[in-house]
């Protein structure tokens, strides 16, 4: 299941919100201090939205350019079956 | 209520795919090379084409049958093995065409493994003699992403992160396209087409290691008047709770088995033939009993693998496995294979939609590829790409006959209104999102060992109610965002696939293939050598049979003992010449 994106070192490309076969990953507008008046800033950074939804498949961690995706080999939402 | 009002995009197109496998890619290839100059070919998907599904997430061996290799025979196996549920017609043509395939592969710049002598290396695979499989480098993600490259390149229209909803039938007898919405934005899109290709794989209950493959395409063919068919057999292979592991078919050629609690070696005592070289459906019915026994947990033993053999079963050829195991590092080594209790898991049903020999349904304009289409209810390691690949070809080329063939489609705005209508109709901003307890309800219904492997009519009918009353608490649910409204179609689409299975498994009253009926142990050709196909009857479903023709071989079991290939380490028997 994804861990998580060291945001710090992310350059918003969104491969990992586009090679997500679960919908997990949304790339969503940053928070950013708008440097020239009159223009309004977008940086978009991928957010981890819906976790449990994750099916462990390491699409995000494998095409990550900057290799700043974490994901943890255990999954821990798959049923049983009795 | 607030009728929604009818916003979105209209898409012209000949031939609409949906489904980005290896069943609606090669559909889509196949479409575009079998018609004119001009031909307009659009795949659709809910997610990423080429990064996405069951075939991205394989390791894309495939079934590929060379110019001297035994097709009867493979055929023959084939059959048997399916306990002859299968179209035997349309897997034949399947196994003719995949060598000629396979060069259209290496044409788009697949690379395939060859010996020291320039042969294609291929293995054999679990429950087949004859049939020698193989894989391209880079396993399924690089089998994929080539073949989306490729589409591009012939000018087919990709459309990515479109979730189908709905067929259209424009009031003219025929399928006319179809209507969805952009999976992330919700934006509606309907998409009228001259043939439509359903390559939706078959419906899972979010169970096996490709949990975004649905398989709600299926459910949408019967709703617009398709039958469906083989919804009584499964594919329940084994699992752990923990990670998943492709590759037990291989790691048992090389002497991997299973062990219960107590340490024995249990797959001879149920196939004393081919032990733990069975293929699937006999090794989960083995688990299920030796559940009942009280003889688990089960466990893989992997330590009859020599070491040097070992990385290569575990890393496999698979990008996600090799991520899989250097992150677990040493505790994914045999100890981790040999600790882990392992069981069996319904991955997907086998229902798909019936059709003939060329992919065509009962509908006109309406063609089905991939394992949407119910040409066989069994599909080995390799022959579940391997008949993709092939009746996705089939269908590509059906499609474009069909565009002379039939009269044009015609749209019906009240209908396309209508379906926008149902599909938006969950969606409450306020509303939380519930589908996944219902989910989790009906997974623990369908993978109960005494009902999804040991079946008896009283525990399916006592299940058939549980699935009802499932369907009743599912009405009052809403979706807050698109997200959620994609899921609660899907799980709407398992409830009623839950119905027919358990519906169908009811109506066979004989064990055959991966559907064993406690109350009806032996199988029975005189009257069971049919399909059950399932059609919108009055009231609900109707379950009828259809006879299985044998126009090439016999349905009958072999007769001839299967080769033991245990422990025969790292031979790839039979190697053909390339050429």
């Amino acid at each position: 299941m994804i861990e998580k994106i060291d945001i710090g070192k992310c350059t918003g490309c969104g491969i990992c919100d586009l090679v997500c076969p679960a919908d997990v990953i949304h790339m969503e507008p940053a928070p950013v201090e708008t440097q020239v008046p009159g223009l309004r800033q977008v940086n978009l950074l991928p957010i981890i939205k819906f976790r449990e939804h994750c099916i462990t498949c390491f699409s995000c961690e494998i095409f990550c350019p900057e290799q700043i995706v974490d994901v943890h080999p255990s999954v821990k939402n798959r049923p049983r079956p009795w | 209520m607030v009728t929604p009002m009818l916003e979105g995009t209209l898409i012209e197109t000949d031939v609409l795919v949906i489904g980005g496998g290896a069943g609606g890619l090669l559909a889509a290839l196949s479409a575009k090379r079998h018609g004119p100059p001009g031909t307009r070919v659009t795949l659709v998907d809910s997610w990423l084409i080429g990064r996405t599904g069951h075939t991205a997430f394989s390791n894309a061996w495939k079934i590929v049958v060379a110019p001297d290799d035994d097709l009867d025979g493979i055929l023959r196996e084939i059959v048997a093995g399916n306990d002859g549920i299968a179209d035997q017609v349309l897997v034949r043509e399947v196994l003719a065409n995949s060598y000629a395939r396979l060069k259209d592969f290496e044409a788009i710049g697949m690379t395939f493994g060859r010996d020291e002598d320039g042969r294609y290396k291929r293995r054999p695979t679990r429950g087949l003699d004859l049939a020698r499989v193989m894989y391209p480098e880079g396993g399924g993600l690089e089998f994929a992403w080539k073949l989306r490259r490729a589409l591009e390149a012939e000018g087919v229209q990709l459309i990515d992160r479109l979730f189908v909803t709905g067929l259209l039938g424009g009031g003219s007898g025929r399928i006319a396209g179809a209507v969805g919405i952009n999976s992330r934005s919700g934006a509606f899109h309907a998409i009228k087409a001259r043939a439509t290709i359903v390559a939706t794989n078959a419906i899972t209950f979010r169970s096996g290691f490709v949990r975004d493959i649905t398989g709600t395409g299926t459910l949408l063919a019967y709703r617009a008047g398709a039958s469906l068919r083989n919804a009584e057999f499964s594919y329940v292979r084994p699992g752990t709770p923990k990670f998943y592991f492709e590759g037990i078919t291989f790691a048992i050629q090389e002497g991997a088995h299973f062990v219960n609690a107590k340490g024995e070696a249990f797959m001879r005592d149920y196939e004393p033939e081919w032990g733990d070289e069975a293929d699937v459906p006999r090794i989960a019915r083995a688990m299920a009993i030796e559940n009942e026994k009280g003889n688990v947990p089960l466990y893989l033993d992997m330590s009859p693998i020599p070491e040097g053999l070992r990385d290569y079963f575990i890393q496999s050829k698979v990008k996600w496995m090799d991520y899989f195991f250097r992150k677990l590092g040493n505790e994914a080594r045999t100890d981790m294979f040999g600790k882990t209790p392992y069981y069996a898991l319904n991955q997907m049903t086998k229902m798909g939609i019936r059709t003939g020999a060329d992919c065509r349904s009962d509908v006109p304009g309406l063609l089905a590829a991939g394992l949407a289409q119910a040409g066989c209810a069994n599909h080995f390691a390799g022959f579940h790409i391997g008949l993709c690949v092939g009746n996705g070809w089939i269908a590509g080329r059906s499609a474009i006959e069909d565009l002379d063939r039939l009269p044009s489609p015609r749209l019906d705005a009240a209908e396309v209104a209508l379906l926008h209508r149902e599909t938006v109709a969950p969606l409450d901003a306020a509303a939380a999102a519930e589908s996944d307890l219902i989910l989790r309800d009906l997974q623990a219904v369908m993978f109960a060992y005494n009902i999804g492997i040991l079946k008896k009519a009283d525990r399916l009918e006592e299940a058939r109610r549980q699935v009802d009353s499932l369907a009743e608490r599912f009405k009052a649910l809403s979706a807050p965002h698109t997200h959620e409204l994609v899921r609660l179609k899907e799980t709407e689409a398992m409830l009623l696939a839950a119905q027919f299975i358990l519906g169908a498994s009811l109506f066979r009253t004989e064990s055959r293939l991966s559907h064993f009926r406690e109350d009806y142990e032996a199988r029975d050709d005189d009257r069971w050598l049919v399909w059950v196909d399932i059609a919108q009857g009055q009231g609900g479903p109707s379950f009828t049979k259809t006879p299985i023709p044998t126009p090439l071989c016999s349905a009958a079991p072999l007769d001839r003992r299967p080769t033991r290939r245990i422990a025969r380490h790292g031979e790839d028997a039979a190697p053909v010449t390339s050429t």
